[in-house]
């Protein structure tokens, strides 16, 4: 991993068009702020994980017994029919 | 017609019936195409069945039949890559999960988005503190 020690105002570009600028050390956090073009996906990697692990695990551990007793609780408390 | 070799055994389908998802899911991209199952019981609850990789197979529901205020609007980049226009329709999915006390979860920070008029589905994420990959269904008060 390229590591770089930068001050609050500098910043760094990726590529052609990503440019990432420290703005400030706050309370334990450093505030960041990001120009990219708008298709270029952009989140807070925790979140992009969580949503990772999720799709994983919930491909796993079903079987089929449980989904028929699952319809069979949930056919009836679903909102709209 | 093809077939592929699935925990609910060999499943024929027509090709032109497969969702696309030109993106796959988040972390899992190699999955691009799926069969809708239908579940056996009447329910709200349904699979989709990766056509790639036949070991994957998720549960999806209509989140809104139990969230009222639940609503994901796709963004001008989520139209483009579903191939719809900002008068197309589009409906949300969630991934649902069973937790080892059968409690059932739904992933309402990982949505997917699906547009009817070209068969082509997009897992979003929203970074919502009030969503999370695991939202229990909210409970009902007894009368």
């Amino acid at each position: 991993m390229l590591v770089l020690t930068r001050k609050p105002g500098e910043g760094i570009i990726i590529g052609d068009n990503i440019i990432i600028k420290f703005i400030e050390m706050k309370s334990g956090g450093i505030r960041i702020g990001i120009d990219a073009p708008r298709e270029t996906k952009i989140y807070r990697q925790e979140v992009y994980d969580r949503i990772r692990q999720e799709n994983i695990e919930a491909a796993a551990g079903w079987d089929m017994t449980d989904l028929d007793t699952l319809s069979d609780k949930l056919a009836d408390r679903t909102l709209k029919k | 017609m093809k077939t592929i070799n699935t925990r609910f055994g060999e499943v024929e389908y027509d090709p032109s019936h497969v969702l696309d998802f030109p993106e796959g899911l988040i972390g899992l991209d190699q999955l691009k195409h799926f069969l809708v199952m239908p579940n056996k019981k009447e329910g709200p609850l349904f699979w989709i069945q990766s056509v790639d990789d036949p070991a994957f197979a998720f549960v999806v529901t209509d989140p809104t039949g139990f969230f009222f205020d639940y609503l994901v609007v796709p963004d001008e980049n989520d139209r483009q890559k579903l191939g719809i226009d900002e008068n197309g329709t589009c409906f949300v999915l969630a991934i649902v999960s069973i937790a080892p006390t059968k409690e059932i979860t739904l992933n309402l920070s990982g949505p997917i988005l699906y547009a009817p008029e070209t068969n082509k589905g997009l897992q979003v994420i929203l970074e919502d503190a009030r969503y999370s990959t695991r939202t229990p269904l909210p409970t009902i008060e007894k009368k």
